[in-house]
């Protein structure tokens, strides 16, 4: 169910166990939490893995709507759950009117970079990676020839 | 930097000015600072704590020297001190970081009790500001050398903004008060799932329903001296007492 909130922002509202997304279909918008529970998982082989229990004002989707490529992970309603979506144009013009709001977007990516730097960091270490694709060099400022002569 | 915290008790000041010669503030905070010490709040200086806009750095330091130590009992009582910055004291923000560390940000988002509460200065959702920032800037710091010698000016300031809401409200199509910019931030911030919304910048002292949560302004203490009180997730705005202290 949807309903319009503004001219570029609506409200979907979710049951408990409604898949809001699903991984690998395509979708351009992103999500706000504004009440409610959304796990978001993704499939490991044969399981499905938990990555996330997210609630009120966290966000999902915007890997998406930023890059236009089908869903990283699947995401569903754990609870009575409303969302606020927003398309692309619609968050330009969230962010000219909530301009924290970028900030906040770019906050929880720069933690995911990081949490990703100490997991490569960890892999070769131990031994685990000791080819470091250049997609994920390029998304965690990695040097690899600084990091072979470490 | 920090800006998602979990605080039970909370008082939120804004629009100190300590350093500006209309700032009755360096008088009047401490025996606020020391309820905030009696009764175990933590602190939010919800931007424009300091004044350098309008002031030089000899004048904010004499006049900001009875509240640094009132901040500093609350620190060494491990009480925390948050700093949002506001427009006037922005150019302050790599000093004040670092006496504060971790705990000056651009704002704030609190949880309390199972609220969530975004404090946050203001000064982005003013049209005058956004718009033309260096004539903002032009106009606040030729105003400062005219504060110093008439600081009554800022009466006037006040009234005149006053009656430019009054007279808006008055050939506004419905007669009630209109919403303002601030209100309109405040509405976009409570649709992404936010209780209630904490401005200063204003100087008006606010408590709105607004988007299904609340607006608040803590006003100021400037020539006021109101305050938001953050208590497991119950919101209030208060005007403060001295009598409030019992020590």
């Amino acid at each position: 169910m949807a309903k319009k909130i503004t001219q570029n922002e609506f409200e979907r509202v979710c049951a408990p166990g409604e898949i809001i997304v699903k991984e690998g279909s395509p979708g351009r918008e992103m999500f706000i939490i504004r009440s409610g529970r959304v796990v978001i998982s993704k499939r490991v082989g044969e399981r499905e893995a938990e990555l996330a229990v997210l609630g009120k004002g966290d966000f999902f989707g915007e890997m998406s709507l930023l890059e236009g490529q089908p869903r990283d992970a699947t995401a569903r309603a754990a609870a009575d759950t409303k969302l606020l979506v927003i398309q692309p144009g619609g968050l330009l013009i969230r962010i000219r009117r909530d301009p924290t709001f970028a900030y906040e977007m770019l906050q929880k990516m720069s933690g995911r970079v990081r949490d990703l730097n100490a997991w490569l960091v960890r892999s070769m270490d131990t031994g685990e990676t000791t080819k470091v694709p250049e997609a994920t060099r390029t998304l965690v400022g990695f040097s690899l020839k600084g990091a072979r002569e470490d | 930097m920090r800006t998602d915290v979990r605080e039970e008790r909370l008082l939120v000041i804004s629009d100190l000015h300590l350093g500006n010669p209309f700032s009755q503030a360096s008088h009047t905070l401490g025996g606020f600072l020391e309820y905030a010490l009696e009764r175990r709040f933590n602190l939010v200086i919800n931007g424009d704590g300091l004044e350098i806009l309008q002031a030089d750095i000899g004048t904010l330091a004499h006049a900001s020297a009875g509240v640094v130590s009132g901040l500093r009992r609350l620190l060494e009582a491990d009480r925390r001190v948050y700093y949002i910055v506001g427009n006037h004291d922005i150019a302050l923000e790599h000093l004040i970081g670092s006496w504060m560390g971790d705990n000056i940000c651009p704002f704030l988002n609190v949880r309390s009790g199972d609220q969530r509460i975004r404090i946050e200065h203001g000064h982005l959702y003013d049209p005058f500001f956004f718009k033309y920032p260096r004539l903002y800037e032009w106009v606040t710091k030729m105003a400062g050398p005219f504060l110093h010698v008439r600081p009554e000016l800022y009466t006037f300031w006040i009234r005149y903004q006053q009656i430019k809401r009054g007279f808006a409200s008055l050939v506004s199509r419905k007669g009630t008060q209109q919403p303002t910019p601030f209100h309109e931030g405040a509405e976009m911030l409570l649709k992404r799932g936010f209780d209630a919304v904490v401005f200063g910048h204003t100087h008006k002292p606010e408590d709105l329903p607004i988007a299904g949560g609340r607006y608040l302004n803590a006003g100021n203490w400037v020539k006021g001296g109101t305050y938001v009180e953050i208590d497991h997730g119950e919101v209030t705005l208060k005007r403060w007492d001295p009598k409030q202290l019992t020590g």
